[in-house]
């Protein structure tokens, strides 16, 4: 049944992808419109870099497997760095088109803020890498084999998904941080992003040895998520008050009579009404 | 639309191998295609496809994407339990060695809804015992004998021809059957096998297991008339026609001492021929293996070898009656190229009719004869009272006499063995005999296999010897084939009334017939063959080849179907061009006038086929100078008169037609467990909930958790 | 087009035209019929075109009901029976499976 393989694999990679797109985007045409801009950014970059890499590949000499290695290397590294320049230069189209958009509504007020179009932007760049990097993967693991007859490791389907997730997602994180960055003018941001960008692309080089490449990536993934959960408007205290407020806890803490936090939520509730 | 989306992918190949920079799979320079590191393609691979008649459906049929199963390789009795009940992981493939590939087991596996496919890996000797997948009694409803000629003699009666015959070819396997030979891919299978199919210390193996996957999904079904039917329907009603299958159909080469007038048709007045008859064709189980090297060969060497002696006498001492040298395709499969020919003598299509045959001398199976005893057949129905058929074989008998050959009856009850001659028989009883090796039952015990090849015949050369070397080197089957040829013409020179003295002067040689054995058994691209033919032919002679790397290659000898491609089998082609040298005559002409020589004085198409020839290349060069050959050998067409007719269920004539196909592939590669398949679904669902469940949370407690952003948010709106 | 901004009036000949429309041998037309004026015929507070539209709606049911019971008769005897048919069923069909009588 390699078609479990196939949805396990397409659930891993895309599902997270799916539940921000179907909570967060799709009800909004702008954010949608966004979305599939930035994706298409992200195209553009991709084909620019593999242009380069072509003729880089025609040019050189086929047999002469060290020059080849380097190319790859080279051809990465220059991968990350047109994507990068591209999230900037989406960056800059973005903001003007936030002036017109404020220009035309009623209130002279655009109708998504900065911290919005970064995260939309970033996912647009996320998902189309994902699909880029697994859409090959995915149409092969309908079968009817499975990779390892040469000795290669048989989890080569999951893994692969798993990182796809955390490619996407990192992309979204990256884009949030980038924005901010460009938008308070802190240039080391930009510079974090890229070397970072260029640290996980590099990792891959590890692979197959899986257990050298996943977990630096979750690792930087889960940081990247904390940084642009902070730059984006997030904080400690507000965790803690949607975790106290909204946990199961919550009832319990309700009818024990500890008030300060209920009080605390409380005063949430009555700022926001 | 996934799949679409990521077939251009694959055409990309930049995009591709950007693609993997993220997430580069292996090791190593580049990344390649992921499915380069899934799947091994066996290449050298050869199918057994689906054949039709008028009343069956033969061969084998896998499903479109092609059948998989779980490899197992069959070495003893408990494999076969393994395979049939007790493995626990059907359905698995079979691999077998040519051994085992024999009926019992064949039937026991296709009776068996746990077997997926099958490869045989042929090895280089047949089975001691012999081996013949083709009927005991080959054609018996196509030849004369019937209920209404010679009742008696009807479907075998008196004698089973093929005894080995165990009819293998002509059963319908529902799964796929490939053959490979022993080498490299062989090797790589069994590897995979015993690296991942066998358990530790008599455990069930564990995942992952090797399975092969073998497509060989073939369009025509059921029968000949459907299959037709179904090409009709598809060339009236549909915009791109997908036809189901071919009539087989090659053509028929016939050359003769004085040349006739191809543009007449019908009775010749005053014309009366001999008759010298072979045939072209074999087959095997697999599609386009048939080496034919007794049932093909050997005959229609000996034919061109007597052919070619001849022509030492002719010139100066012309026989009174003319000999017509035919080579029939497609006889294996109802005697396609024979039943076609006395289908267009009685409709006067043909350059004579039936009327201007005086006799008719076949020569059969004759490369296995055992201290030159040789075998005259005659039909014993229609021999009363002939003095042409006595004269006929007392010629041969006093020819024989002179050489090391002795010649002789066998018992009078006896039919005729499977022979073009019966064709002959069911229109006219014209006299005739057909020359064997064996008396009653064949001596080849490999008849219509993959066996009956230059081993089997002992066309075989002391090792070291270069190609040019072996092409030379006179085998001692050649010499006995000489023999045989040298009695053949001697008869035919006599039969069509030569005087005896200039007999003596008749010689096949041996030199000749080995090199004829080299390029018809072993290698068909030698510089021999190469001299012989026209350069178009010599480029296919290459080009044909399909695998140079793993040795000489002889041609194969299954009539098949015309393609556009391919209008001419190169055995057809061959035979026609060797023809033409040994009996033709060198025209002062260059290659224009070669072409076309109507307008020249003394030349005219309608006598004689002019070939434009390569010639023999000089040792520091590497183009021959062509030359032109004049010779009154011709091509006609072996196609069944069943499809001319459109009698798609005739009983008279062939109607065997072959299935068209879209792929044929063969590869192994590892298949995972349900377990790993199972836990990979119940990641990704888990991942998927997971994700759905936070985002909600975190989406619907957005305006919380960015708080600080809030402000300038709402400063936004 | 938005059934709510329609006089109902206008309501009643579209649905006319459809449930004739239908006759032409055209049950999808009897489809839509049902499934766009189900809401009119049966749901809305009643109004003096509703009769005739719910009589319409009921018929283009019916008429759908009767194609959808034939239509899958003869797939079900057709696909059942094509191999054993042979000519008949190769004449009668559109397109040829390949491989299989």
């Amino acid at each position: 049944m390699p078609v479990a393989v196939f949805f396990g694999c397409a659930f891993i990679a895309f599902g997270p992808a799916l539940a921000l797109f179907v909570f967060t985007i799709a009800r909004e045409p702008l954010r949608v419109i966004i979305l599939i801009a930035g994706a298409f950014f992200w195209l553009l970059s991709l084909l620019l870099s593999s242009l380069v890499w072509f003729i880089a590949v025609k040019a050189s000499n086929p047999e002469n497997v060290s020059l080849q290695k380097g190319l790859l290397i080279f051809g990465a590294v220059f991968s990350v760095v047109l994507q990068e320049v591209f999230r900037f230069a989406y960056y800059r189209l973005l903001r003007k088109a936030n002036e017109g958009l404020a220009a035309i509504s009623e209130e002279n007020l655009s109708p998504i803020s900065v911290q919005q179009m970064a995260y939309v932007a970033g996912l647009g760049f996320g998902i189309m890498s994902g699909a880029f990097s697994m859409i090959n993967i995915l149409s092969d693991s309908l079968g009817p084999g499975t990779v390892g007859i040469y000795g290669d490791s048989q989890y080569y389907f999951i893994t692969s998904a798993f990182m796809t997730m955390a490619m996407t997602l990192l992309h979204t994180f990256w884009g949030v941080v980038f924005f901010d960055g460009c938008e308070k003018r802190r240039w080391w941001v930009i510079a974090a992003v890229a070397a970072l960008h260029l640290l996980v692309s590099g990792l891959s080089f590890l692979n197959p040895s899986y257990e050298g490449s996943l977990p630096p990536a979750y690792v930087i993934m889960v940081l990247m998520a904390a940084w642009a959960f902070f730059s984006s408007g997030g904080s400690l205290q507000t965790l803690t008050q949607v975790w106290m407020c909204e946990s199961p806890f919550l009832s319990i803490l309700l009818y024990s009579g500890t008030t300060p936090i209920l009080h605390k939520c409380q005063g949430v509730a009555i700022l926001w009404n | 639309k996934l799949q679409l989306l990521s077939l251009n992918i694959m055409d990309g190949q930049p995009s591709l191998l950007l693609t993997c920079l993220h997430i580069c799979p292996l090791p190593g320079v580049g990344c390649s295609s992921v499915q380069q590191k899934i799947y091994v393609q066996l290449n050298k691979t050869f199918p057994c496809v689906r054949l039709l008649n008028a009343t069956h459906q033969i061969g084998c049929q896998s499903s479109v994407s092609g059948d998989t199963g779980v490899l197992h390789v069959l070495e003893t009795e408990t494999d076969l339990d393994w395979v049939l009940s007790s493995g626990p992981n059907p359905p698995y493939v079979v691999l077998m060695v040519a051994e085992h590939f024999n009926r019992s087991t064949m039937m026991k596996l296709k009776g068996s809804a746990r077997v997926a496919g099958v490869a045989v890996v042929i090895s280089k000797a047949g089975p001691a015992q012999g081996f013949s997948p083709h009927h005991s009694c080959p054609n018996q409803n196509s030849g004369v004998y019937s209920d209404s000629y010679g009742p008696e003699l009807a479907g075998c009666n008196v004698t089973v021809w093929n005894p080995l015959g165990n009819s293998l070819s002509y059963e319908d396997f529902r799964f796929p059957i490939f053959s490979l030979h022993e080498g490299e891919e062989a090797d790589v299978i069994r590897k995979c096998f015993l690296d991942h199919n066998r358990g530790v210390n008599g455990s069930d193996p564990a995942y992952p297991l090797c399975a092969m996957q073998l497509a060989s999904h073939m369009y025509a079904v059921k029968d000949t008339a459907t299959c037709m039917r179904r090409n009709d329907i598809q060339s009236r009603f549909s915009i791109s026609p997908e036809f189901v299958c071919d009539a087989l159909a090659d053509y028929n080469v016939w050359s003769s001492l004085k040349p006739l007038n191809n543009s007449g048709k019908g009775h010749l007045d005053g014309e009366s021929v001999v008759i010298a008859a072979t045939r072209l064709d074999s087959r095997s189980f697999f599609w386009n293996e048939a080496p034919g090297g007794e049932s093909a060969v050997g005959g229609f060497v000996t034919l061109l070898a007597a052919a070619q002696a001849l022509r030492a006498v002719v010139e100066d001492h012309p026989p009174s009656q003319n000999i017509l040298f035919t080579f029939f395709q497609g006889e294996t499969f109802d005697y396609i190229g024979s039943s076609r020919m006395v289908y267009d003598m009685e409709n006067g299509k043909f350059v004579i009719d039936l009327d201007n045959i005086h006799s008719l001398v076949e020569i059969g199976q004759v490369a296995l004869h055992r201290n030159g005893q040789l075998w005259l057949h005659s039909d014993p129905v229609s021999r009363r009272n002939s003095s042409v058929r006595s004269e006929l074989i007392s010629n041969m008998k006093s020819t024989a006499l002179n050489l090391s050959l002795s010649v002789a009856e066998p018992d009078v009850s006896q039919p005729l063995p499977p022979s073009s001659f019966q064709r002959f028989l069911r229109a006219r009883p014209i006299p005739g005999v057909v020359l064997t090796d064996h008396m009653s039952a064949f001596s080849n015990r490999y008849y219509e296999s993959l066996y009956d090849d230059a081993e089997y015949l002992n066309v075989s050369y002391p090792s070291g010897l270069s190609p040019e070397e072996q092409l030379e080197y006179v085998t001692d089957t050649a010499k006995t084939l000489a023999e045989v040829a040298t009695l053949v013409a001697r008869s035919l020179y006599k039969q069509a009334g030569g005087l005896d003295d200039h007999l003596s002067s008749i010689n096949a040689d041996p030199k000749i017939v080995t090199q004829m054995l080299y390029g018809f058994l072993v290698q068909s691209n030698n510089s021999w063959f190469r001299s012989l033919v026209s350069p178009d032919i010599v480029k296919n002679l290459v080009s044909a080849i399909l695998f140079p790397a793993s040795g000489p290659q002889p041609p194969q000898y299954y009539v098949g179907v015309p393609t556009s491609g391919d209008p001419v089998k190169m055995p057809t082609w061959l035979v026609q061009y060797v023809l033409a040298n040994f009996t033709g005559t060198l025209r002062n002409l260059t290659q224009t006038q070669c072409k076309n020589p109507e307008d020249l004085e003394g030349e005219s198409k309608d006598l004689y086929s002019y070939f434009w020839v390569q010639g023999p290349v000089p040792p520091n060069s590497t183009q021959g100078e062509g030359y032109c050959v004049r010779a009154p050998v011709r091509l006609v067409k072996a196609h069944s008169p069943a499809f001319e007719l459109h009698q798609y269920s005739s009983r008279d004539y062939s109607t065997w037609t072959e299935s068209r196909w879209k792929q044929i592939q063969a590869r192994i590669f590892l298949v995972a467990s349900r377990d790993l398949e199972m836990l990979t679904l119940g990641v990704g669902v888990a991942v998927l909930l997971v994700s759905l469940v936070v985002t909600y949370f975190i989406n619907s407690k957005a305006d919380l958790l960015f708080s600080s952003s809030r402000e300038t948010t709402s400063t936004a709106y | 087009m938005n059934l709510e901004r329609v006089p109902n009036e206008e309501k009643l000949n579209l649905c006319r035209k459809y449930y004739l429309g239908g006759f032409a041998f055209l049950p999808f037309l009897w489809l839509v019929n049902v499934v766009w004026f189900f809401r009119e015929a049966f749901v809305k507070p009643p109004y003096t075109e509703q009769q005739h539209i719910k009589t319409y709606v009921k018929r283009s049911a019916l008429g759908l009901l009767l194609w959808v019971a034939a239509l899958t008769t003869w797939i079900t005897i057709f696909q059942h029976f094509r191999a054993q048919w042979g000519e008949v069923a190769d004449y009668l069909s559109f397109t040829i499976p390949l491989g299989i009588p």
